[in-house]
């Protein structure tokens, strides 16, 4: 199938509409495949063009600062692009290879009562970071376990990445906030869930989790917040679609540093003590102090 | 905003500019650090130019990280000789917001959302930051020369992202008497600007004049 090309009077005569994007997509795309292909000059194209930023110094562009959480997402979804499409490998980026990295799947068991060694280690280097440092390494620490878990198959799963770009972005927004605590959350034995919470001021828990066995029937994965030795505390429960991903926000509870956090897939909603398993768990931990 | 002093004799590399192309480059390589350097270079006028399309601020922040992410993607397909950073970056602001408002209508053939329309990216590939050497009143002083209707014409191009066909729909204007408004518009504003002109002009004004 062939268009019909563009002829370079009719190039010569989109120019002025072509510069200020005023042409319909599919003729602007015959536009520039003129212009790649058309051994003529066109200088229009510069000189109307070169006019084009002109317009946005005119007085009445009133300039508006966009919200700060803007630059997180952003960064966020940067990040989480980075990690799954490392650069320099852009030739391999779509290609599946039978040699993907295992997940580096962390020891499971039962929850611990205190930071671990690489707990303390990273903790210990967040507060040597730069001020766009902390917003980034929580995406990165999450892009990198959603790469693990997900591993090649990214392309058939965009959808719930996006999701998941979403949910993350409302939890480091929340972890923003004065006060507020981090929690990486890990995956159990015989599960593959992980994410990442933010403790809000409130006591609320906002989290983004990933590669979460579909709920069905009455199933709900709870929530349960662990404080020393007290028994868990139920602060909320959600269902899972085939996504496997879950954006949720729990009721506030006393959720200190060194507070456990775990999800457990419970058989109905409303249990006061964990039933079914344990698929991921977390800790809580303070934020740098901000610099 | 002032960082140059240069006047407007053609491209003139700028400091600023020389600063852009090299943390460009790292954004090329990855660096995150070096996307959040453009982005807050550069975040205040991309969201303006969103917002004053879109009106609507939700959109305008999803037009910008699209961009913005759109840029993390393709820095390397940045083309130095074809003009500035900003205009590149800022020129695929405005084609996403564009595109999004044009979503909103139900009569344009955009095709369907695509993850990275990679018509965005090539667009601007031959503009030339002819603007950068001149204040805000020195622009203004030139849009002001502009006749009601010229300015008419290229405010709904640009700003309210209609195609020349929906401008001449909309204020009832043949299609022909829009395109002269548009290209005699852009000309007035290119001789006003541009002080040295380089007999182009004289070039230009003729063709498509309908």
């Amino acid at each position: 199938m062939t268009e019909p090309r563009m002829t370079h009077e009719d190039a010569l005569e989109l120019a002025p509409a072509y510069v200020l994007g005023a042409l319909e997509r599919s003729e602007e795309a015959a536009v520039r495949d003129h212009l790649a292909t058309c051994g003529l000059p066109h200088p229009e194209i510069q000189a109307f063009g070169g006019v084009v930023p002109a317009l946005w110094d005119v007085d009445d562009l009133e300039l508006v600062e966009p919200p700060a959480s803007l630059g997180e997402r952003i960064m966020a979804a940067a990040a989480a692009d980075l990690a799954a499409n490392p650069r320099g490998a852009s030739a391999s980026a779509t290609a599946p290879t039978p040699a993907a990295p295992a997940p580096a799947a962390p020891p499971a068991g039962p929850p611990v009562a205190f930071p671990s060694t690489a707990e303390r280690t990273a903790r210990a280097e967040r507060t040597r970071t730069s001020r766009f440092d902390w917003a980034l390494r929580i995406a990165a620490v999450l892009a990198i376990a959603a790469v693990g878990a997900w591993g090649l198959n990214l392309q058939t799963q965009l959808d719930a990445s996006r999701r998941f770009d979403q949910s993350v972005a409302a939890v480091i927004q929340a972890a923003g906030q004065p006060g507020a605590k981090t929690v990486v959350l890990t995956a159990a034995k015989d599960a593959k869930a992980s994410g990442i919470a933010a403790v809000a001021p409130d006591g609320s828990l906002t989290m983004a989790v990933r590669d979460l066995a579909p709920t069905s029937g009455t199933q709900v994965y709870e929530t349960w917040v662990i404080v020393g030795e007290a028994a868990p505390v139920p602060v909320g429960g959600f269902t899972v679609g085939a996504n496997g991903t879950a954006s949720f926000t729990t009721r506030p509870a006393e959720a200190p540093v060194g507070a456990i956090i775990a999800l457990s897939l419970e058989p109905a909603e409303g249990s006061t003590a964990p039933i079914g398993p344990i698929v991921s768990t977390g800790l809580a931990i303070a934020p740098p102090p901000s610099n | 905003m002032n960082e140059s002093q240069h006047g407007l004799r053609g491209r003139t590399a700028t400091s600023a500019d020389d600063a852009d192309r090299a943390v460009l480059a790292l954004v090329t390589a990855g660096q995150l650090d070096a996307l959040q350097d453009l982005y807050d270079r550069y975040k205040t006028m991309a969201y303006s130019i969103a917002l004053r399309i879109t009106s609507d601020a939700a959109l305008a922040e999803d037009v910008v990280q699209d961009a913005f992410l759109g840029i993390w993607r393709n820095a390397g397909r940045y083309v130095e000789a074809r003009g500035s950073v900003k205009t590149w970056m800022l020129s695929i602001v405005h084609h996403r917001a564009v595109d999004a408002v044009r979503r909103r209508r139900p009569t344009t053939d955009l095709p369907e959302r695509e993850d990275v329309p990679p018509a965005a990216l090539t667009l601007p590939d031959v503009w030339q930051d002819v603007s950068a050497g001149l204040d805000r009143e020195e622009i203004a002083a030139a849009m002001a020369t502009l006749s009601e209707v010229q300015r008419e014409a290229i405010e709904l191009a640009y700003w309210g992202g209609l195609t020349q066909q929906e401008i001449s729909e909309r204020t009832g204007t043949p299609l022909g008497t829009v395109k002269s408004r548009v290209r005699l518009g852009l000309l007035t504003l290119r001789r006003s600007l541009v002080r040295d002109e380089d007999g182009l002009a004289e070039g230009l004004a003729g063709d498509g004049g309908t």
